[in-house]
């Protein structure tokens, strides 16, 4: 049903912008800064100025990428906050940083104090190891773990810490939980042997594609697209999840008309087919998911709201 | 995929990346074109003196990466123009030293010795012809060395080291170059602390930024090129402005000497002279394998090893320091061999050991893509490992700098000698302008640029009490790995926080940190250096 909404939703906001955009002609009055919050060169990255590519290739729209990591993605949510808000600022980040993140950094700045413009895709989120460990399924690292094996755990946010620490008490092991910095370090890890397993967004569908890599239980509330026969956290007795997605965010206080023709922009260029943002998207994550203006923020909104269970549940 | 598959897949992925232009209906690619822009600029650079090939890398390095982007297309014209930079100012490093008595990079002073008293022999041209041969077969021999090396000793890292023994060799690099560099071990210490210090500002896991003082300007951390380029280059550029200022020399026009006799180069004299660029390029490829001691030790080891044996075999021929063409021949082939095995930790293990490495390693985290280190040589069987092909890219560029410097660079060196005759108080300005201009290409705020005066004038007073800023800046690119590698061995042993000291190998490298900062106390300060 879930799925069903979403793909709804997907359609109508499509249909929605389409349509506003023939009606506003909004263009940018200059060149839009695009603040990127993930390390140049790893999926997210690769995304953002894909996206970018593909808008400028369209609509003539000139972008300027520039890194501003760290703090998963707080960095930038402190340093867009007082940006100009006319559409000359824009930022990529995950819907993690203005839900646990923002919460987490307890900063003084939440959801309301951005612009949530759009969604562009959705993680899918696996629990992944090496297929030469020769597990086959999440049960096996849990019997390898009660048969006396250290296990570590690869994160890459405090958020998939609390919840790989939950998924180890809720079966009744300990694992080992390492945190670094973004999905390809986590992969790194895994591929050079220095954690066992460890959740990764989507920068896996290669890997498993080419049987070297294999999903061994899915983060989200639903089932992996690439191996939906993977248990997900909730088979395996975790009542939280991982649901997320990359996403757009701007300055508060962005006009309505300025918003939404980027959403506009930024939906077209994820679904077109044969676009290089979509081509890669729909490798990596499945395909776009375009969650966009009042829909997102209200999202966005809740996540923030609820990231307090999470971080009460995993300190527990 | 196997070897011989990654070995041509790189050497395709310089001679057929994205086209300059063609010749004659052949597409010379734009990285060709770069080590080779690189390479004349690094000559001319190294011939000038009071620039070095760091500070054309630092200036230049900003300015490339705006122009061809942050793609995986960027990395290889990217670094091929800074190996051609670090290469080129290699050799010209010998053009003042040989014609003027002014050595263009601190590493050519010993070449001063027997390469000025030759030109006022009038023998000049040969000089330099001795200097360019003896450089280039220094250069090559390394890079020959670190391309056999690097993959072996990274396979090995990956294989044996494990997170607790990583951490304990992060800290093994550091300790070592901060006792080797400069003349105290203690003002070693103090510089790589302050550069740990200065990393760890805003950054770390926690969401809160620490060291902070809550100001949002702080926050983000200080960006690595100012801290880099300022301690660097503003510290060096303050410090020479300075000392112009105090000695306002009368810049008298050096007297030329008549240049007479016989300037060909024989084979006679290459056999000649053979067996000391051998002895030399070995001492020199063995020094630049050992992160932070660099070129100008391995020239001065060179030159009195090969005073020695000179002395010793041939008591009747002209004597180093009197002119002698294997004076030039030991020193220039010394100091040009550190330059490829200085590559062998930052490939293989991810460790700079000097300053052109450290902006060899800021190319490739900047660009993305390519993370030097041990995880760069996984040789995979099915898919391709892009780090790989990357990495013999950079191979397959030394040794085609390596063929320009051997066809083109003879002639192109003897050109350079006009370069003595830039004038400081225009240069250093120039420089100057155009690191903070870099800086600002980069970082593209206003705080960058205050921030990155601020390090100069660190690195400035670093200079005047006489700390080598190198340690500095090590730190300064290590610290982030260091933290992250120390607080990931902790979480993989299960918070065990004696990691350092339970694993045999990581126990046994913390043991030789401790023994070197120890044993370069005892050691009397000139010997170090």
């Amino acid at each position: 049903m879930k799925q069903f909404l979403k793909a709804a939703a997907t359609a109508l906001g499509l249909a929605a912008f389409a349509t506003s955009a023939i009606a506003s002609d909004w263009t940018p009055p200059g060149p839009i800064k695009m603040m990127i919050a993930f390390t140049a060169g790893g999926g997210a990255d690769t995304q953002a100025r894909l996206v970018a590519e593909d808008i400028e290739a369209k609509l003539g729209w000139q972008f300027i990428p520039e890194q501003v990591t760290g703090k998963g993605g707080m960095n930038l949510a402190m340093a867009i906050k007082d940006q100009p808000n006319d559409g000359t600022v824009i930022g990529m980040v995950v819907t993690e940083t203005l839900g646990y993140n923002m919460r987490a950094a307890n900063a003084g700045v939440e959801p309301s104090d951005f612009t949530a413009i759009s969604t562009t895709a959705g993680f899918q989120m696996g629990i992944v190891s090496q297929s030469s460990k020769g597990w086959k399924t999440f049960a096996d690292v849990v019997e390898a773990a009660k048969g006396g094996q250290e296990i570590r755990f690869g994160v890459m946010s405090p958020k998939l810490a609390d919840l790989a620490y939950l998924l180890g008490k809720a079966q009744g092991v300990e694992f080992n939980i390492i945190q670094v910095k973004g999905g390809k370090a986590v992969m790194n890890g895994v591929m050079a042997g220095d954690m066992d397993l460890g959740f990764m967004a989507g920068i896996q569908a290669k890997g498993v594609a080419a049987g070297d890599l294999v999903n061994l239980a899915s983060g989200l509330s639903e089932p992996l697209k690439q191996t939906p026969e993977a248990p997900t956290l909730a088979d395996l007795g975790v009542q939280y999840n991982s649901d997320g997605y990359f996403a757009f965010i701007g300055p508060a206080g962005m006009p309505a008309e300025a918003r939404d023709a980027i959403a506009t922009a930024i939906a077209d260029a994820i679904s077109t087919e044969g676009n290089k943002s979509n081509g890669m998207i729909t490798k990596a994550f499945g395909g776009p998911v375009v969650i966009a203006g009042d829909a997102f923020q209200v999202m966005a909104e809740k996540d923030f709201a609820a990231a307090g269970e999470l971080m009460s549940a995993a300190s527990e | 995929m196997g070897v011989g598959d990654y070995i041509w897949m790189g050497i395709l992925a310089v001679f057929q990346g994205p086209e300059a232009f063609s010749l004659f209906g052949i597409g010379i690619s734009i990285t060709v074109l770069m080590v080779l822009a690189g390479f004349l600029l690094g000559i001319i650079v190294g011939a000038t003196p009071g620039l070095a090939g760091p500070m054309a890398m630092a200036i230049s390095l900003p300015i490339l990466i705006s122009a061809f982007g942050f793609s995986p297309d960027a990395l290889l014209p990217v670094m091929g123009f800074l190996i051609g930079v670090m290469k080129g100012a290699t050799v010209g490093g010998a053009v003042p030293a040989i014609l003027f008595n002014t050595p263009g990079t601190p590493d050519a002073y010993m070449t001063t010795l027997d390469g000025y008293p030759m030109t006022r022999a009038g023998q000049a041209r040969k000089a330099l012809k001795l200097a360019h041969v003896s450089s280039a077969s220094g250069d090559t021999f390394s890079d020959i060395v670190l391309i056999l090396c690097a993959p072996f000793l990274a396979v090995l890292v990956e294989a044996y080291l494990d997170l607790p023994e990583k951490t304990a060799l992060l800290i093994l690099s550091l300790a070592f170059i901060s006792s080797v560099i400069g003349g105290s071990v203690g003002k070693g210490l103090i510089s790589m602390g302050l550069g740990l210090l200065a990393v760890y500002i805003g950054t770390g896991e926690e969401f809160y930024p620490r060291l902070s003082f809550g100001t949002q300007a702080l926050a983000q951390g200080f960006p690595v090129a100012t801290a880099v380029l300022g301690v660097l280059i503003l510290g060096e550029v303050f410090r020479a402005l300075e000392d112009l200022w105090h000695e306002r020399r009368a810049t008298a026009a050096a007297a030329e000497p008549a240049q007479t006799g016989d300037q060909h180069l024989h084979w006679a004299d290459i056999r000649r002279i053979a067996p000391y660029i051998a002895r030399s390029a070995v001492i020199g490829t063995v020094i630049g394998a050992l992160p932070g001691i660099g070129s100008t030790l391995a020239a001065t080891l060179g030159y009195s090893s090969g005073a020695r044996r000179h002395a010793r075999k041939r008591p009747q021929a002209v004597q180093f320091g009197e002119g002698a063409p294997e004076g030039i021949a030991a020193t220039e082939a010394a100091n040009s061999s550190v330059s490829g095995a200085n590559l062998i930790p930052v490939l293989s293990l991810g460790i700079p050991g000097n300053a052109a490495a450290v902006f060899l390693i800021l190319a490739a985290e900047s660009i993305g893509g390519f993370n030097p280190g041990p995880g760069v040589f996984k040789f995979t069987a099915e898919t391709v490992n892009p780090e790989l092909v990357a990495a013999f890219g950079l191979f397959t560029m030394m040794m085609l700098a390596n063929a320009m410097n051997w066809t083109i660079g003879g002639a192109f060196m003897r050109m350079a000698g006009v370069m003595v005759r830039v004038p400081k108080p225009i240069l250093l300005p120039a420089v100057l302008l155009l690191t903070l201009t870099a800086i600002y290409v980069q970082e593209g705020r206003m705080l960058a640029i205050w921030f990155a005066i601020g390090f100069g004038v660190l690195g400035y007073l670093m200079r005047r009490v006489g700390m080598s800023p190198l340690p500095f800046v090590i730190a300064f690119i290590l610290g982030g790995k260091l933290e992250d590698t120390a607080r990931q061995a902790f979480a993989a042993t299960g918070g065990d926080a004696w990691f350092l000291f339970t694993h045999p190998i990581a126990a046994l490298f913390m043991a030789l940190a401790v023994l070197f900062v120890a044993l370069s106390l005892r050691k009397p300060s000139e010997a170090q250096r």
